[in-house]
């Protein structure tokens, strides 16, 4: 027989010990998608709601630099309040939206009162030695404190700030790292902190440990991968800009240091301003791609913008002793897209298909209903087409086989395609030319 | 007598460059644009070394000088290129030297004369 059990389990029978609702609820709210800081006030509200078997009160401080800094401090303010967090938290099918917003609630109440005292609450990591609650992060010990008014080794600002005698500091570790620390207390109850609180709390601050460490580490990897996204990209730049820049620093080296002919230098000359030319193409074109958001998909109409294309004087000069053969169905749904850049994506299919298109041969495009879902758009020209090298080599940044080409067009049709959620496919064959399929969503009634 | 360049760079103004300055040094240059001719002339002719780009439209720099070693192992290559990020991995791909591409031509000139000589 095979029983099959949610990892996350969603209603806990009355009779189940709290302490055991308490651990499944912090462990839960792992799952949840929530920021690092609204998962640890979780922790915090589970920890300080039951008035029955926990704490009143929690303060949460975090390492920052080398510094540990009190950034939170949660807790209800009667024992009335206590129970009735605790049964919404313990109560079946309660979610996590409302905890949170619930939570974000009662920080933002504390703000004006008791959240910029915190900021007063800071130890330095660096000390030889520090005064509670600091000396249990420094020391990674959980250290009970009672009678904290004769104690010598607290300091006085926190007695003065928590107003409590008896309160348990719970150093948050991780790979023996230290992350934060969390006080908590029973400043409702007045209650005595026995051990079983202790084991209870020591399993928390473990979870919530290793909760911090995984969090902040999953930050920095997405962190690196961004940094060597773009160290990529400036290994990319670089390659791009260098070759004109050394075509310009070594024809100018040459009109410098060699009695220059006339028509030498002239050459010499002609040839800079051209790699400047292609300098100043390719960044507008970098500058362009980069800047491609989307930010919302609107109901396009292909045929106009397709027909008004083929006549655009930049394409008609260019389509000078070529021809273009523009076929569009009749009832053509509208797509979803962004008109500017869907316009663009055709303009630098047209362009491409046209430079590799010979005198006397055509282009040809075509706009037609592919299914219920997707109308498609083909650009075809009839240049050389394509071998599998190059096709494979087609999308890659900075790849041209125009010898004055960016390699960026076919990447900035292919970002504004993902952007409208559409398909791009290419079909190419040595001597017979290339396709490209250009599939977009059609926008569906009522959208 | 003479040495024999063959320069593969896909870059016309730049190869006209390098073209320009090596003949003034001296050798004899045979240009192509293209690893694809690059290899028929190795074929064909008797060079004293290569000097190649890495990234051109079709076959790029690596796969050709794999290609040129199975023809004539003896020939010294240069890999001559915008790219830094490679240099590390050049000896991997069996080429003597890797130039970083510069407007000062000093460094690949010294580097020709090392290899070959005038």
């Amino acid at each position: 027989m095979i029983e099959k059990y949610s990892l996350q389990p969603s209603n806990f029978d009355p009779d189940t010990p709290k302490d055991f609702v308490l651990l499944s609820i912090i462990a839960q709210s792992f799952f949840q998608p929530f920021s690092l800081e609204d998962n640890l006030l979780i922790i915090l509200t589970a920890l300080t709601a039951g008035s029955g078997i926990g704490f009143n009160r929690a303060m949460l401080f975090l390492k920052d630099g080398m510094k540990l800094k009190a950034t939170t401090w949660l807790g209800p303010r009667s024992a009335d309040e206590a129970e009735a967090i605790w049964t919404m938290l313990s109560s079946p099918g309660i979610g996590y939206a409302e905890i949170v917003a619930y939570n974000r609630d009662l920080v933002t109440k504390m703000v004006k009162d008791i959240q910029p005292k915190l900021k007063f609450l800071v130890y330095d990591l660096e000390s030889q030695s520090l005064p509670l609650p600091a000396m249990a992060a420094l020391n990674r010990e959980i250290i009970l404190v009672t009678e904290a008014g004769s104690e010598p080794e607290v300091d006085p600002n926190f007695i003065n700030f928590i107003q409590v005698d008896s309160f348990l500091c719970l150093p948050l570790i991780a790979q023996d790292e230290i992350l934060g620390e969390i006080v908590v207390d029973k400043g409702i109850t007045h209650a005595p902190i026995e051990t079983k609180d202790i084991e209870l709390a020591r399993l928390c601050a473990l979870l919530a440990g290793n909760y911090i460490y995984t969090t902040t580490l999953y930050k920095k990897v997405v962190e690196m991968e961004k940094m060597a996204a773009l160290g990529e990209m400036a290994a990319f730049i670089s390659h791009q800009l260098r070759n004109p820049i050394v075509a310009i620093g070594g024809f100018t080296q040459q009109i410098l240091t060699s009695p220059c002919q006339p028509e030498r230098c002239r050459r010499n000359l002609n040839i800079i301003r051209e790699q400047v030319k292609h300098l100043e193409d390719i960044i507008y074109k970098l500058s362009h791609f980069l800047k491609i958001t989307i930010r919302e998909l609107q109901p396009v109409d292909v045929a106009p913008i397709l027909l008004n294309l083929v006549e655009r004087p930049d394409i008609k000069l260019k389509a000078a002793k070529k021809a273009i053969s523009l076929r569009i169905s009749e009832n053509l749904p509208l797509i979803h897209c962004d008109p500017v850049y869907f316009e663009e994506a055709v303009v630098n299919l047209l362009d491409n298909a046209l430079d590799v298109t010979p005198e006397g041969s055509k282009v040809y495009v075509r706009a037609r209903p592919y299914n219920d879902k997707y109308v498609m758009i083909i650009i075809k020209d009839s240049g050389p087409g394509l071998d599998e090298k190059s096709r494979e080599k087609l999308f890659s940044p900075f790849y041209s086989t125009k010898e004055n080409g960016t390699g960026l067009g076919l990447l900035f049709v292919k970002r504004i395609i993902d952007s409208c959620d559409g398909k791009l496919e290419v079909q190419s064959k040595p001597g017979r030319g290339t396709m490209f399929k250009l599939y977009f969503k059609v926008r569906e009634r009522g959208q | 007598m003479m040495k024999k360049i063959l320069l593969i760079e896909d870059d016309k103004a730049l190869s006209l460059l390098y073209e320009e300055e090596l003949k003034n040094e001296g050798y004899s240059i045979v240009v192509a644009y293209d690893a694809d001719s690059a290899l028929e002339l190795v074929k064909k002719e008797q060079f004293d070394l290569i000097i190649t780009d890495i990234r051109m439209p079709g076959k790029d720099g690596i796969e050709l000088i794999a290609n040129v070693m199975g023809l004539r192992k003896d020939i010294p290559i240069i890999i001559n290129t915008a790219y830094q990020s490679y240099k590390d991995d050049f000896m991997t791909w069996a080429a003597d030297a890797y130039i970083i591409k510069s407007s000062s031509l000093d460094e690949l000139k010294a580097k020709i004369k090392e290899l070959i000589g005038n």
